[in-house]
């Protein structure tokens, strides 16, 4: 695990935060995410500098499998090389299918510098997770949707739809979980993804 | 989407993150390999007699593939999350091995010259490996299942642990129809089914754990 100088100052930061997140404090947990994404933006940008575009696409899948894997987080381990590891992976798999992928297509050094050029950095990415939410089945979005981005709570969700609040948490979870699917398969491509591989 | 949207998104009533998800979702997994295993072992092979329980005979072999169980499945779970040490587990399960090794090879030296390699080899040495391995399967699927469900960053290694973890409970499960007597026996060929399952788990794990 890469650890810099400021390793230990923003894990001293980071983790008593992250605990209060993890025990359910909504607040602290987005503050973490904050952070952790300019963390992974930095980690990422550093080791994709052949491909600029991807850097926030894999920033937001990193983010998505964060958050379905938080129950794997230990106390016992920073949470910096918790979120790195993950990370990491992320962006081996990534290799893992460009490399597949870029024998079948054109070599990088045929690519128009301008295919290359890095966006402005606004938090954007090129795959829009809207499109691939689109694509979710209706009960995940319905849930996903009022919870998530109408801001109701789990209660009234539950109350406005007539499923049983365990019910809504397992379509979110379901949901955002086939998200991450459709974010692997659709791979940075702007078109329709392939199809959604269930976890 | 921008980030800070996706960010929004992940943290409104996020709720607290699942407890002991490692433990949850693994133990099930090796509970109903053990059931498994035991009724096909059973079902299959037959119960040993009844009074061979009054012995040390089947109790040693459950010793070992329940320790060997619990150990693998302690490394199983620290590989399925990212960053976890793995030291630990994986000095329990090599001293695992090594214990019965050793009550193994006591048990040998123990054995006349000429009765050592009869007690080694038992009835069933060329079946009893495959016989481990074949019951283990079932607890291999699930194994990996669960595993998949968690966050294994190096998936070759954790479709080993879980085929370790597998193989035991399987061999736990052969235990109620083994013969054999001898504890060397056990530290070889068992060892050897549980060491196969591993080597299955590792060839699957690339292809299934993927997340």
């Amino acid at each position: 695990m890469p650890v810099d100088a400021r390793h230990g100052e923003f894990e001293s930061a980071l983790k008593p935060l992250w605990l209060r997140a993890q025990s359910g404090d909504d607040a602290a947990y987005r503050q973490c995410l904050g952070w952790l994404a300019t963390r992974l933006r930095g980690y990422l940008k550093r080791r994709l500098s052949g491909l600029p575009d991807e850097v926030e696409d894999l920033v937001q899948e990193t983010l998505l499998a964060l958050h379905l894997q938080r129950g794997t987080y230990d106390p016992a381990l920073p949470v910096s090389a918790w979120a790195l590891a993950i990370a990491r992976h992320k962006l081996v798999d990534l290799w893992r299918r460009r490399g597949r992928r870029d024998h079948l297509h054109d070599a990088i050094d045929d690519v128009d510098e301008q295919l290359l050029a890095a966006e402005p950095d606004d938090g954007g990415a090129r795959r829009d997770l809207d499109v691939l939410f689109d694509a979710l089945p209706p009960a995940q979005q319905q849930a996903i949707r009022l919870t998530k981005l109408e801001g109701l709570s789990v209660a009234e969700a539950a109350a406005r739809t007539g499923a049983s609040e365990s019910a809504i948490k397992v379509q979110v979870h379901r949901g955002l979980k086939r998200l991450a699917a459709l974010v692997r398969a659709a791979d940075g491509r702007l078109d329709a993804p392939r199809q959604g591989l269930d976890g | 989407m921008k980030t800070d949207t996706l960010i929004d998104m992940l943290a409104r009533n996020a709720g607290p993150a699942p407890r002991a998800l490692a433990a949850r979702r693994l133990s099930p997994a090796a509970l109903a390999g053990l059931v498994v295993s035991a009724l096909a072992a059973v079902a299959w092979f037959g119960a040993i007699p009844a009074p061979m329980f009054a012995t040390a005979v089947p109790w040693t072999k459950m010793a070992y593939a329940g320790a060997m169980a619990l150990a693998a499945g302690w490394l199983t779970a620290q590989l399925a999350r990212p960053a976890a040490p793995l030291r630990r587990p994986q000095r329990a399960t090599a001293a695992v091995v090594v214990a019965m090794a050793v009550v193994g090879g006591a048990s040998l030296l123990a054995e006349p010259a000429g009765g050592r390699l009869p007690a080694l080899l038992g009835h069933s040495w060329s079946s009893c490996p495959w016989s481990v391995l074949a019951l283990s399967l079932p607890g291999l699927a699930a194994a990996l299942w669960a595993v998949r469900g968690l966050a294994p960053t190096r998936p070759r290694a954790a479709g080993f642990a879980a085929g370790l973890m597998a193989g035991s409970v399987g061999a736990f499960g052969y235990s109620l129809s083994c013969p054999e007597a001898s504890s060397a026996f056990v530290a070889l060929w068992y060892t050897l089914g549980i060491a196969l399952t591993g080597a299955v788990g590792a060839l699957l794990g690339p292809r299934v754990l993927r997340w």
